[in-house]
C-alpha cells in the first residue's frame, strides 16, 4: 500500500544520499591529492635547481663545461675515483710506496723487469721503540735479516733500496729462467737446474755448426745478487765436439755474460733463421 | 731380482688408488710405454700389482728405482704423514751458493760414515724442492725399507721439513747430516706440526695471504657482500655490527685460504685464579692443563667463528698468532711480575 511506497521512496533518498557524500569525499581526496602533488613537484623543482647551482659553481672552478642537460653529480663522483686511482697507480709505478699505520708503517715494494710489472712485496715496520719490521712477505732466501741489521736502523732509505734492488733483481732472474723454459724449450736438452735465488743455472742446449747439432753445458752463476747477468760463466762441449766449437763456447760464454738469458736465446734462434 | 724387492714394489703399487696407479707408474718412468700398455688397470689392485712386479722382474729393478717409486707415491700423497718443522741458523754473512750435486754427496757421505746400511734416494721437484728418502738399518742389518724417513729441503732456505719414522734415534744423525751439507750451523724443532706439507711450507715461507695495509690498486669488488634480498621488508638490525667484525676478520686473517693445520695446543702452567675467598688450593702452585683445539683445517675454522658468531671479534691473539709466529705448540706460563697475566714461553 501506500506506506510501503513510502518507505521505499525513503530508502531511495537514504542510499542517494549517501552514495552523494561518497562521492563528495572521493572528490575531496582527490583535490587534496592533487594539491599534494603539486607540492612535491615544487619541492622537487627547488632541489633540482639547487644541484644545479652546486654543480655549475664545482665544475666552474674545474674549468671543466657543464652539461646543462643533465645535473652530473654521478660524473663529478666518478671522475674523483678516476684521479684517485690513478694517484694510486702512479706510486705503485714508481716501486716503492708506502702507508702510515697504526704502530708504524707499511712499505710496499713492487718489483719489475723490463716493463713487465711482476710481484709486490710488503712489509710492516713498527717505529717505537725502535724501528723494526713486525712481519713481512719477502721471500725467505732473501738475505732480509742481514740487509736489515745494516741498514734498518740507521738509514731506511737506503735499507729499502738496497732489499729493492734485491728483489728486482731476484725477479729479474727467475723472469729470464722462466722465460727460457717456456719460449725456448725446444733448444734445451733436459732441465733447467736452478736454485731458489735463481742465482745458479745449469742446463744443456743446442747448437748448430756446419749442419750438425752439438750439445752445450752452460753454468751461470750470479755472484752478484743485486744484479740480472752472471758474474762467471762456463760452457763445456762434449769431448768428441770439433775444435771450432771452443770458439763458439767462448763467444755464447761472453754474450751470456752482457745480454739477458731469453734475448741471447732470441739471438741464437734469428741468427739460425737468417 | 730381489723378493724383497718384489715385495716392496707390490705394497707399494698396492697402497696407491686404483685410478692412480696408471699415472704414477707413468711418473716413475722405470716400465717402458709398451709395459705400461700391457696391463690391465681395471681389474682388482692384487691382480695389477702382481703384473707390474713381474715387469718390474724383466727390467730388473733394483732397490733405488723401488725407493725413486716410494718417493714418488709419498710425493703425491704427503698428506697421509705428519711433517715437523726445523729450522737451521747460519751465523756467517754471505750467502754461499747452493750445488745441488755437492749438496747430495755431503748427505750420502755423512749419512753413510755413520751407518754403513742406509738407502738414500734424491728426487728434484719444483720450485727447487729436494727430497730425501732414508730408510734405516744398523751396522748389523739391511736397511728397512718400510722404515723410512723424508726429508723435504728447498736450497737456501734456513728450513727443513721431516717426516720421520719410527727410529727416532737416528734423527739427530739426519739433523746432523743436513746442517753439514747445507752449510749451516746447527738446527732445532719448530713447535709446528701438521700433515699438510704445502701448508707448512706456506707458513715458514710466508706465502699465505697476510693482509697488508698498502694503497695497491685491486679492483674494488665487493668480496664479502652478500646479495643482498630482493625483499625490502627484511631488515638488518645487526648489520654495523656485521660489518664490524668481518672487518676485523678480514684484517687478522687475510683474504686468501688459510694454511690448513689440524690442531694447536696450549700447555697451560698458569696459577689457577679463583675467589680469594674460596682458596681451592692449599698450595700456591701452578694448575696444569692442556687444551687442544682440532679440526680438519682450524685456521679456517677459527675465522668463520666469529661470523657465525660463536666468538667475539677479535679473537684472542693467541689463536691468531699461529700463522705470523709459524708454530702451533704453545707453552703459557706465568708472567712474572707484579700484574698477574701470561705470556707465551718461546
Amino acid at each position: 500500500g501506500l506506506l510501503a511506497h513510502l518507505e521505499m521512496l525513503e530508502m531511495r533518498a537514504h542510499e542517494a544520499a549517501v552514495k552523494k557524500e561518497e562521492m563528495q569525499r572521493q572528490e575531496e581526496k582527490l583535490a587534496r591529492l592533487k594539491a599534494r602533488v603539486q607540492e612535491l613537484r615544487l619541492q622537487r623543482d627547488e632541489l633540482r635547481a639547487k644541484v644545479d647551482l652546486q654543480q655549475k659553481g664545482q665544475l666552474g672552478k674545474e674549468g671543466v663545461v657543464s652539461d646543462p642537460a643533465q645535473p652530473n653529480a654521478q660524473a663529478v663522483l666518478e671522475w674523483k675515483i678516476k684521479s684517485l686511482k690513478a694517484m694510486l697507480q702512479i706510486f705503485y709505478l714508481t716501486g716503492i710506496s708506502s702507508k702510515l699505520t697504526k704502530r708504524g708503517v707499511c712499505f710496499s715494494i713492487s718489483t719489475a723487469y723490463e716493463g713487465t710489472y711482476l710481484d709486490s712485496y710488503h712489509l710492516d715496520l713498527l717505529t717505537q721503540p725502535e724501528v723494526r719490521i713486525q712481519r713481512h712477505s719477502v721471500p725467505i732466501f732473501i738475505p732480509l735479516e742481514q740487509i736489515a741489521k745494516k741498514y734498518l736502523q740507521t738509514d731506511i732509505r737506503r735499507f729499502m733500496s738496497v732489499l729493492s734492488d734485491h728483489l728486482n733483481a731476484y725477479v729479474g732472474r727467475r723472469y729470464q729462467a722462466d722465460q727460457l723454459q717456456e719460449h725456448f724449450s725446444d733448444q734445451i736438452e733436459g732441465a733447467l737446474q736452478r736454485n731458489s735465488l735463481c742465482n745458479l743455472l745449469v742446463f744443456n742446449y743446442n747448437v748448430s755448426s756446419q749442419s750438425k747439432t752439438f750439445l752445450f753445458n752452460a753454468r751461470l752463476l750470479y755472484g752478484d745478487l743485486c744484479s740480472i747477468l752472471p758474474t762467471e760463466v762456463v760452457i763445456s762441449c762434449t769431448p768428441d765436439a770439433p775444435a771450432s766449437l771452443a770458439e763458439m763456447a767462448g763467444a755464447h760464454s761472453d754474450l751470456f755474460r752482457h745480454v739477458a738469458l731469453h734475448k741471447a736465446f732470441r739471438s741464437f734462434r734469428s741468427a739460425k733463421e737468417s | 731380482m730381489d723378493v724383497t724387492i718384489a715385495e716392496y714394489i707390490r705394497r707399494t703399487v698396492l697402497k696407491i688408488p686404483r685410478d692412480e696407479i696408471q699415472t704414477v707408474l707413468q711418473k716413475w718412468g722405470f716400465l717402458s710405454e709398451a709395459q705400461l700398455q700391457s696391463i690391465n688397470f681395471h681389474q682388482r689392485k692384487e691382480n695389477t700389482a702382481h703384473e707390474v712386479v713381474q715387469l718390474c722382474e724383466e727390467n730388473s729393478a733394483d732397490i733405488g728405482q723401488a725407493a725413486v717409486l716410494d718417493i714418488i707415491y709419498n710425493h703425491i700423497y704427503a698428506d697421509k704423514r705428519m711433517w715437523s718443522v726445523y729450522q737451521m741458523n747460519k751465523t756467517g754473512e754471505e750467502t754461499e751458493v747452493f750445488y745441488l750435486t755437492d749438496f747430495k754427496k755431503k748427505i750420502k757421505r755423512r749419512l753413510q760414515s755413520a751407518l754403513k746400511n742406509v738407502t738414500i734416494t734424491f728426487r728434484e721437484y719444483e720450485h727447487n724442492a729436494i727430497w730425501i728418502r732414508i730408510a734405516w738399518g744398523t751396522p748389523y742389518t739391511k736397511p728397512n725399507q718400510y722404515k723410512t724417513s723424508y726429508v723435504v729441503y728447498h736450497s737456501q732456505t734456513p728450513y727443513v721439513f721431516i717426516s720421520a719414522s719410527v727410529y727416532k734415534s737416528n734423527l739427530p744423525l739426519l739433523c746432523q747430516a743436513l746442517v753439514f751439507a747445507s752449510n749451516y750451523h746447527d738446527i732445532r724443532e719448530m713447535e709446528l706440526r701438521s700433515h699438510s706439507l704445502n701448508s707448512l711450507k706456506d707458513i715458514v715461507f710466508k706465502r699465505y695471504s697476510q693482509n697488508f695495509q698498502t694503497y695497491c690498486p685491486r679492483p674494488l669488488q665487493d668480496r664479502n657482500v652478500a646479495p643482498e634480498s630482493a625483499d625490502p621488508r627484511i631488515i638488518q638490525e645487526n648489520k654495523n655490527e656485521k660489518e664490524r667484525i668481518q672487518r676485523v676478520n678480514r684484517e687478522v686473517f687475510g683474504d686468501g685460504p688459510q694454511p690448513k693445520l689440524e690442531f694447536a695446543q696450549y700447555k697451560l702452567e698458569t696459577m689457577f685464579r679463583s675467589d680469594p675467598e674460596m682458596d681451592v688450593l692449599d698450595k700456591k702452585e701452578p694448575f696444569r692443563c692442556l687444551v687442544k683445539f682440532s679440526s680438519p683445517h682450524l685456521l679456517e675454522a677459527l675465522k668463520s667463528l666469529a661470523p657465525a658468531g660463536m666468538a667475539d671479534a677479535p679473537l684472542s691473539p693467541l689463536l691468531t698468532c699461529i700463522p705470523q709466529k709459524a708454530r702451533n705448540y704453545f707453552r703459557i706460563r706465568e708472567k712474572k711480575g707484579l700484574l698477574p697475566g701470561s705470556f707465551v714461553s718461546p
